[in-house]
């Protein structure tokens, strides 16, 4: 009998829970800082920017989190495999339900301060801000994780849910990825993994912008050309590296008890 | 079920936790597992619950190799001092995510083991005590119902009112529900009256496998005159002697001819019982002692 579906459905809403917590409290920040806004009459920044921003980071902690499930499972006579695969899918489900909430929330949000509080919305620029820090590496990943390339929903509202989506869903897995090798190899080794999430981040980040014509930091620019052909297949092996990492660091790793 | 050890080593760099384990466990039967500290039960108990593989050998169940077959996984529980630090849900909640897993599993039955060792439902099972959290594992063992469940040092923390308890609801409970029971312990005079079958191990290597009763009978403590005594064991596996004056006991291990037994009351020996407590320490501690015993 596969015990992946209940794997899944189980590992979905556990992290959804956390997660309507998460929306839950951008929700209410994104009130108060309307709320100044009202009162100072400034620019709005959106509820979709800031979840945009910051579910980022939530999805590479809850990411690391994901390794607990494993003892849990396995106590309870659940192969690796099956904790492996509705892991996946529920991470991936995880990534998609995210942006999907938050596209509903920005639209009400967006109907009542813009024609009930005759506020403007902030215009967004996420993607200049990597032409800022220019000549350091540091600078360069620090905004990956922060700023990932953005597409304005409002433009082409399928293609920025599905880069929003990606995103989680890359983040997600690197943390996965990051604490399957430190259950897997200690503290030593692990951090290694952590050099090797960065550069899937910075190469994710590049094939990203190059593919959306989005503008790159000087150290790249000569890249600017590469084709769809190879940035999205690019893209693509930078996920299923990922993946097939997390299933060979957890494969057969002991059980620690 | 059966489960069948065979050649089963598990390396650490040099240290050897287990070396060579073979035996096979067919009856649905309770079973203690006996070894001193570090002797590698539990490093065996996690390898057949699947938690870790062998370096070497193989354990097969039902003809299979667990590690990663689900069909087996499922019908494998594996109860163990645990730690609860981060665990935030109740029991309840705990017991309903087991059973979503566990296809034996019986809530009915689980609620009633709650109410008999009193535990507090609302608490989060990282705020109830070490001897709480231990009846915790008792209940989920005892409740999935799995037709092999490992119990290994799982009473730690539990006072003796509630220990008395578990042994009461596992004998009650293998009687309606008879399944593989390992019983995984060195409170051995506490619960010696568990098992049907006793394995012993030691620094790794496995020592014997006997049935209880039978095992009990083939430790006598032979006491009386020095040299009368010492003629009768001579030939017998010695385990330990104590002496006071010209008076000797010894504990052998091996059943008595009953000639031997006629000649040694005829010369006035006194012949008495060894509990398993007394073998397992002797056994145990004597050096060279599997050798004396193949």
């Amino acid at each position: 009998m596969k015990n992946f579906p209940k794997v899944t459905a189980d590992m979905f809403w556990m992290q959804m829970l956390w997660t309507f917590g998460f929306l839950g409290v951008m929700f209410i920040i994104n009130i108060i800082k309307i709320v100044i806004d009202l009162i100072q009459g400034t620019e709005v920044d959106g509820y979709y920017a800031s979840v945009l921003i910051a579910s980022n980071i939530y999805m590479v902690i809850i990411g690391l989190i994901s390794i607990y499930f494993l003892p849990y499972y396995v106590g309870n006579g659940v192969t690796r495999k099956d904790y492996f695969k509705g892991g996946l899918l529920a991470s991936f489900g995880l990534s998609l339900a995210i942006p999907i909430i938050t596209f509903f929330i920005s639209i009400v949000e967006r109907f009542i301060v813009t024609n009930l509080l005759n506020l403007n919305f902030h215009v967004i620029d996420i993607n200049e801000a990597v032409l800022d820090v220019d000549g350091n590496i540091i600078g360069d990943l620090v905004l990956s994780v922060i700023l990932t390339p953005y597409v304005d929903p409002g433009s082409n509202w399928l293609l920025a849910m599905g880069v929003f989506s990606l995103h989680l869903f890359i983040f997600y897995l690197l943390g996965w990825f990051i604490s399957a090798s430190f259950y897997r190899f200690g503290t030593l080794t692990g951090l290694v993994f952590i050099l090797i999430a960065f550069i899937i981040i910075l190469l994710k980040d590049l094939f990203l912008r190059i593919s959306l014509g989005l503008p790159l930091s000087d150290r790249f620019s000569s890249l600017a050309s590469l084709p769809l052909g190879v940035t999205l297949p690019g893209i693509m092996l930078l996920i299923v590296f990922t993946v097939w990492g997390i299933r060979l660091l957890t494969k057969r790793v002991t059980i620690k008890m | 079920m059966n489960i069948k050890m065979d050649k089963l080593s598990l390396h650490f760099g040099n240290h050897k936790a287990l070396e060579d384990i073979t035996f096979e466990l067919n009856e649905k039967k309770i079973y203690g597992l006996l070894g001193r500290n570090g002797a590698g039960k539990t490093s065996l108990l996690s390898i057949i619950a699947s938690f870790r593989e062998p370096t070497s050998g193989l354990l097969t169940i039902n003809g299979e190799v667990p590690f990663e077959n689900s069909k087996i996984m499922q019908q494998v529980a594996f109860l163990y001092d645990k730690d609860y630090k981060d665990e935030s849900d109740n029991i309840i909640k705990m017991l309903q995510g087991v059973q979503r897993y566990r296809p034996n599993f019986d809530m009915e039955y689980a609620e009633y083991l709650i109410q008999r060792f009193k535990l507090d439902t609302k608490k989060p099972i990282n705020k109830l005590s070490k001897g709480m959290q231990s009846t915790v594992n008792v209940i989920i063992g005892l409740a999935s119902r799995t037709p092999l469940t490992i119990f290994d040092e799982v009473y730690l923390g539990m006072d003796a009112p509630a220990r008395d308890t578990f042994y009461k609801e596992l004998l009650k409970d293998q009687e309606s529900h008879p399944r593989i029971i390992i019983l995984s312990t060195h409170l051995v005079s506490e619960m010696d009256y568990l098992f049907d079958e006793v394995i012993l191990i030691k620094s790794g290597k496995f020592l014997l496998q006997e049935d209880y009763d039978s095992l009990t009978s083939k430790g006598v403590r032979i006491t009386g005159d020095q040299e009368l005594v010492e003629e009768l064991v001579q030939t017998k596996v010695q385990l330990n002697e104590e002496q006071l004056g010209n008076t000797k006991s010894v504990m052998i291990y091996g059943e008595l001819t009953n000639h031997e037994r006629k000649m040694a009351m005829d010369q006035g020996l006194d012949l008495g019982p060894v509990s398993l407590h007394d073998l397992f320490i002797h056994l145990t501690e004597e050096e060279n002692v599997d050798e004396k015993l193949s």
